[in-house]
């Protein structure tokens, strides 16, 4: 079955008629032809499809697409300003060595833009906690961690 | 040397951005027009005839072009020893076997159609250790050889031995002798970006393919052999390669579902894009060899390594690949690694109906070193001599030739054992907290870190093309897999030229246009290319001062004429316009040319891209473009022998650990991580740290909980849910690491390689300090809590 | 991934009209953290999901003496309530390691419940807080008690067009502290062995004792012969080593691709006495 999905992303009221069986994940890389989610295992465990809906962060790769009608929907490209100007936590992630290979990278910002907007001092622990759910294989998350940290100290 | 204002810094990875943004495009992110996506069918048994293969429904499901067997697509040989087969034909031999494949007009169509694809089987008995396949009527994995003679065994003729000195007479005369059995599991790559391609036909039947590759060059190699078995002999093969997910070895390989792209590509006229799903990927991926080890060790009574004897038993697997050669790599440690005058090393590789290995980052040595390096403090133990002091004794020194020819240089072992002792408070925690289960161990590497020759060339191009802006292309033919290949590489091209980094572009990735490259591998991609953007580099300059000679002083006279226009009180001083200029006398720093007699005088000095301009915009002008093949001074390996200096230069570690272990659960709870490396000279920091942290992290999920889980053949767990790989809670100690600059004289400003050595000595460091802790020693790993239990659960039975 | 299709009933009413419409071939799905990975892993593949997001009563908490919590609640609103974190630490305690931020931004208790899982992390806690679960169906509505909805892995007494509608907490005496353990290979991990223990201490002397484990046993466990050993006593160490022998005793665990058999079995015994201490402290605080 079919049904048109009227949410927001990044900002702009968008629709879609999608089919019940498809995921959130699917729709914004194929109708909305975004490239920052992506699909590293497809069953919610690595966290490299991580959005923000309605500012929480979530696996769109298990979020099916008709739960999204009426929501709002962020993903890293949204934190993008104008003239391409990096958001304090993308900026963080180059300046500190937190971006590698870079796949795990979209979804992990976006937990640790869940995590700042409610808490701009978060320990390590916190952090930790935070990004538990986004696996990372070239980094040992060692300066994810500190680019972070760093970043929440950059926003307003 | 001068002062360096690059190398050395923080400048952030030009590619981080993009990355930062969702920007950068990786395989699964690409598309071409009129794409069509394939899916691949797997074999349903370890071991079986294929009786009959029926692809009716599939062909007929609307939406699918093609559907392909190795019944009707010309046999294609791949491996390097060509003992597979992109399609299979006559029948499986383990479970990943790719039977049949389809393309269809979506992902979807295309996954239905697989399960429309009927395939009879007659299941055959296996063999699934090698101990099996080496039995007396073992069924053979494979009938014939790929020459197609009959075989009579299950051994796989690549036979790894290494002899010097005389093994018996050292046993015979060593005061002290430790011995033990040590197992390594299979453990995945678990790159985060999955591996896939998509390949494409142009009109004169040349083949484009975009790549998840290390190996660019010796990819296109592989193609072109596979054109011809499809009767395309002489067309070219274009590969390029996207942004990479990671890669850790995956790479260094050209695999079945690339073929199986080629050929769905060529039947259907269209680009054919095959992605593997996360399960695929663990599936059908090779992953780590997994290795058996006897190993004695023995040494005076002063402590001095008199010998090592290493025999080793590897699964092979189904077909062969890098799996097999990683003896060679680990011949490295097992002859070099501390000074041992007698060794003598002897594998024996056995063709199973498992999974087959291929590369992983170490590439054996990883295995190698977890049996020596807890061999090590066992025989420390017998010899009643700390195992820090037993390894300061033994260590590695500079300018040394190895009994396996290998040729050390620069060599900061001693610092680094130094360094991690220092971190743990080794002398005042070694052996002395036993009654808290709390304990320290360490552990050594020995890798290459100028390369490794395994082919008949070990050569790195780089292009430097600069542009009327002072901009420069640094064209290279490595990858950037997340290693940061292309920070070192911006940082050392723009040392060496005399431009500042943020005018540097790396370009690589596409075997059209960029220059030969063997592959991003042994931890070469910043010693090879820097070397290589070193040598075009100074080519540039030349030619850059040959044309300062000639436009130098005008473009001096020019400037002091503007600036007099704007401000009249400035005073013209007096300069000789007409000077004739040696090259000699110029130099480059941050994109201006100044002389070196005058270096800091504000008015003698031109920008790069002035002078650049000037020499093009005007008759017969002139533009720059240099290029450089570096191709490192070692050797490869005498077959015969097994001896040769395998790298231009060799790199030394230590790491170490202070675990406390819950007695009740067997946890092992890591208090903290000490490593010094040492790495030559660091070229970016941000890199070399992503490197050591990344390569300690993944080897602690060594050590401690990755495994790749089989029963008879099929693995159980193809998913993160239960591969496990180690989060962020899970790092919850600090981790010190220090670099040792030993500034090697043959790395590009004295760099050696870093990308492999980080996971190298880390499983063995924590078994050692598990023993201090716990006084047991866990000789397979991982290192579980249900083997801890079970270890103390037998201690204290006595 | 085989096609199905998806309905946002706003209503349980209309939720069960949907179920008896689809009939056989559809599933109820919550968050879709069990549900959806099922069906991309193949092993289950209904024709519809009727979904109980859009169902504001399933959400509702009502504090009556104990708590009532809608089965619609989510794990994050389990992390964020200080009433669950101060009188019911448990379950706090598991909802804070129960998988990771994303998961517990959608999963809901009563889905977690529902999967029925072993190594469930919400069933030791509300096993020992004797939880009740309502269920209704087209039939009615009726309760039972927590330990008498699972009857197998992954199985239990809700029938397939029924749906749980709350999970209620009786009140606790004062002096009643409760705690939470789980042992993975790592930390982000389903549980090789969980446990939780609730203890109420009067002059001294426990008064009561509740003792549950998970993925030892085909569901979580009650372990009603050890808790009756340890009411009226004085909880010291030497008791509590009796209380591990009985609990390794106790157990059926199964070797698979996480763990073995003797280790779940050695571990559970652990688990539940440094439970038991943990709870103990707190009822004396």
């Amino acid at each position: 079955m079919k049904k048109l999905i009227r949410f927001t992303l990044n900002g702009h009221k968008v629709s879609a008629e999608v089919e019940s069986h498809r995921m959130l994940l699917d729709i914004l890389r194929e109708e909305f032809e975004l490239t920052g989610p992506k699909e590293g295992c497809g069953q919610g465990e690595c966290g490299a499809c991580t959005v923000l809906v309605d500012g929480y962060n979530v696996n769109s790769c298990i979020y099916p697409a008709f739960e999204v009608d009426g929501k709002e929907v962020m993903t890293v490209e949204g934190l993008l300003g104008e003239g391409n100007k990096l958001h304090p936590v993308q900026k963080s992630f180059v300046e500190n060595g937190g971006v590698q290979c870079g796949f795990c990278t979209p979804g992990m910002i976006m937990s640790a833009v869940a995590l700042l907007n409610n808490n701009k001092k978060p320990s390590e622990d916190e952090i930790k906690r935070a990004i538990s759910g986004n696996l990372c294989r070239c980094t040992g998350y060692v300066q994810i961690i500190e680019s972070i940290k760093k970043a929440g100290e950059m926003m307003p | 040397m001068s002062e360096l204002r690059f190398v050395g810094s923080n400048t952030p990875r030009p590619d981080a951005p993009d990355k930062a943004a969702g920007r950068a495009l990786y395989i699964h992110d690409l598309k071409r027009p009129g794409m069509l996506y394939g899916k691949i069918k797997y074999s349903e048994y370890a071991h079986a005839r294929i009786k009959h293969i029926d692809t009716s429904k599939a062909e007929k499901l609307p939406g699918v072009r093609a559907v392909i067997t190795g019944y009707n697509t010309p046999e294609i040989r791949i491996g390097f020893i060509r003992d597979n087969f992109a399609l299979k034909r006559g029948k499986v031999r383990q479970f990943r076997d790719e039977v049949a494949a389809v393309a269809a007009t979506d992902p979807e169509i295309a996954e239905e159609a697989v399960d429309l694809i009927k395939v009879e089987y007659e299941e055959l008995p296996g063999v699934f250790t090698p101990e099996e396949a080496l039995e007396e009527d073992a069924p053979l994995v494979h009938e014939e050889d790929p020459r197609g003679r009959p075989r009579k065994d299950n051994v796989v003729p690549v036979p790894w031995r290494f002899v010097s000195g005389n093994v018996e007479e050292a046993k015979k005369k060593a005061k002290y002798i430790a011995e033990g059995h040590f197992e390594t599991p299979l453990i995945q790559q678990s790159c985060m970006g999955t591996a896939g391609c998509i390949a494409e036909f142009d009109l004169q039947n040349n083949l484009t393919i975009y790549t998840k590759t290390q190996i660019p060059f010796l990819a296109q190699n592989d193609f072109n052999r596979a054109l011809a078995a499809m009767g395309l002999r002489g067309r070219n093969t274009r590969v390029i390669v996207p942004t990479l997910g990671g890669s850790f070895g995956t790479g260094l390989d050209t695999h079945a579902y690339e073929y199986i792209a080629i050929l769905l590509a060529y039947k259907t006229g269209r680009p054919v894009k095959i992605v593997l799903t996360r399960e695929e990927e663990f599936i059908s991926l090779s992953p780590r060899q997994p290795t058996k080890t006897d190993i004695i060790q023995g040494c005076d009574e002063n402590g001095k390594l008199l010998f090592r004897e290493i025999k080793m038993l590897l699964d092979n697997g189904a077909y062969t690949s890098w799996g097999a050669t990683t003896p060679s790599v680990m011949m490295l440690p097992i002859s070099s690694m501390y000074r041992v005058p007698n060794v003598y090393y002897k594998t024996t590789i056995v063709y199973t109906n498992n999974t087959f290995c291929q590369a992983m980052r170490g590439y054996g040595n990883p295995q190698a070193t977890w049996a020596i390096e807890s061999n090590i403090d066992d025989l420390a133990e017998q010899a009643g001599i700390d195992p820090f002091e037993f390894r300061m004794i033994n260590r590695n020194i500079p300018d040394d030739v190895t009994p396996m020819g290998l040729q050390i240089s620069t060599c900061g072992h001693k610092e680094c054992l130094e360094s991690v002792a220092k971190k743990l408070n080794w002398k005042e925690k070694r052996g002395k907290q036993r009654k808290m289960a709390r304990g320290v161990g360490m552990a050594s590497l020995f890798h290459v870190g100028g390369s490794g020759r395994v082919y008949r060339s070990d050569g790195t191009g780089v292009i430097m093309k600069l542009d009327d802006f002072g901009n420069v292309s640094v064209i290279a033919g490595g990858v950037e897999m997340g290693q940061g290949f292309n920070a070192a590489l911006a940082i050392v091209a723009a040392e060496a030229l005399g431009v500042t980094p943020d005018k540097v572009t790396v370009v690589t990735g596409d075997t059209a246009t960029c220059p030969w490259d063997v592959g991003t591998h042994a931890s070469r991609g910043a010693f090879t290319a820097g070397n290589a953007a070193i040598m075009a580099a100074e080519k540039a300059r030349q030619k850059i001062f040959e044309l300062a000679s000639e436009h130098f002083m005008r473009k001096v006279k020019k400037q002091l004429e503007k600036r007099k226009k704007k401000d009249p009180n400035f005073e013209l001083p007096e300069l000789d316009y007409e000077r004739v200029f040696d090259t000699s006398e110029f130099d480059m720093k941050e994109n201006f040319i100044f002389l070196k007699e005058e270096p800091d005088n504000p008015l003698l000095r031109v920008s790069l891209e002035d002078i650049l301009r000037a020499a093009h915009f005007k008759q017969e002008g002139t533009m720059i473009v240099t290029e450089a093949f570096y191709d490192p001074c070692n050797e490869m390996i005498d077959p015969k022998t097994c001896r040769g200096n395998l790298s231009a230069t060799y790199i030394f570690g230590t790491q170490g650990v202070e675990v406390e272990v819950d007695l009740e659960t067997g946890k092992v709870k890591v208090l903290k991580f000490a490593a010094a490396h040492d790495v030559g000279r660091v070229l970016s920091q941000q890199t070399i740290k992503g490197q050591i942290y990344g390569g300690i992290v993944q080897g602690l999920g060594y050590a401690l909980c990755e495994e790749y889980k089989t029963e008879k053949g099929r693995n159980l767990n193809p998913n993160f849910l239960d591969y496990k790989i180690l989060s962020a809670p899970d790092i919850n100690f600090p981790i010190e690491i220090e670099c040792i600059e030993t500034v090697d004289k043959e790395g590009p400003f004295g760099a050696k390689g870093v990308g492999e050595p980080g996971l190298v000595p880390t499983a063995p460091a924590v078994a050692n300090a598990v023993y201090d802790a716990i006084g047991v020693r866990i000789r397979s790993l991982p290192i579980t809590p249900e083997k801890i239990l079970a270890a103390l659960r037998k201690k204290a039975k006595g | 991934m085989r096609k199905f299709d998806y309905y946002q009933p706003e209503s349980l009413k209309e939720a069960y009209k949907l179920m008896e419409k689809v009939k056989g071939e559809a599933v109820y799905v919550a968050g879709g953290t069990d549900v959806i990975v099922r069906i991309k892993q193949r092993a289950i593949q209904p024709e519809a999901l009727i979904s109980l997001r859009g169902i504001e009563e399933l959400k509702e908490i009502r504090e009556n003496g104990g708590m009532s919590l809608g089965a619609g609640i989510l794990f994050r609103e389990i992390e964020a309530s200080d009433k669950i974190a101060r009188q019911y630490q448990a379950l706090y305690q598991a909802a804070c390691v129960l998988a990771n931020p994303q998961i517990r931004n959608v999963a809901t208790l009563g889905g977690n419940l529902c999967n029925a899982a072993p190594s469930a992390d919400s069933a030791p806690p509300l096993l020992v807080l004797e939880a009740e679960v309502e269920l209704e169906g087209p039939g009615g509505k009726r309760r039972i008690k927590l330990e008498d909805l699972f009857t197998g892995p992954g199985q239990t007494a809700k029938e397939p067009e029924e749906i749980m509608t709350r999970i209620n907490i009786p009140s606790q005496y004062a002096g009643t502290g409760t705690a939470f353990l789980k042992i993975g290979r790592v930390s982000q991990d389903i549980a090789i062995a969980n446990a939780s223990a609730l203890v109420a201490i009067e002059g001294g002397v426990c008064r009561k004792c509740r003792l549950a484990v998970g993925a030892v046993a085909p569901v979580p466990l009650r372990l009603k012969s050890i808790e009756e050993k340890i009411e009226g006593q004085k909880i010291e160490e030497e008791l509590l080593q009796e209380v591990e022998k009985m609990v390794c005793e106790a157990v059926s665990p199964i070797t698979d691709v996480r763990s073995t058999a003797e280790y779940r079995r050695a571990v559970s015994g652990v688990l539940i006495k440094r439970a038991i201490r943990q709870a103990a402290a707190r009822a004396q605080q």
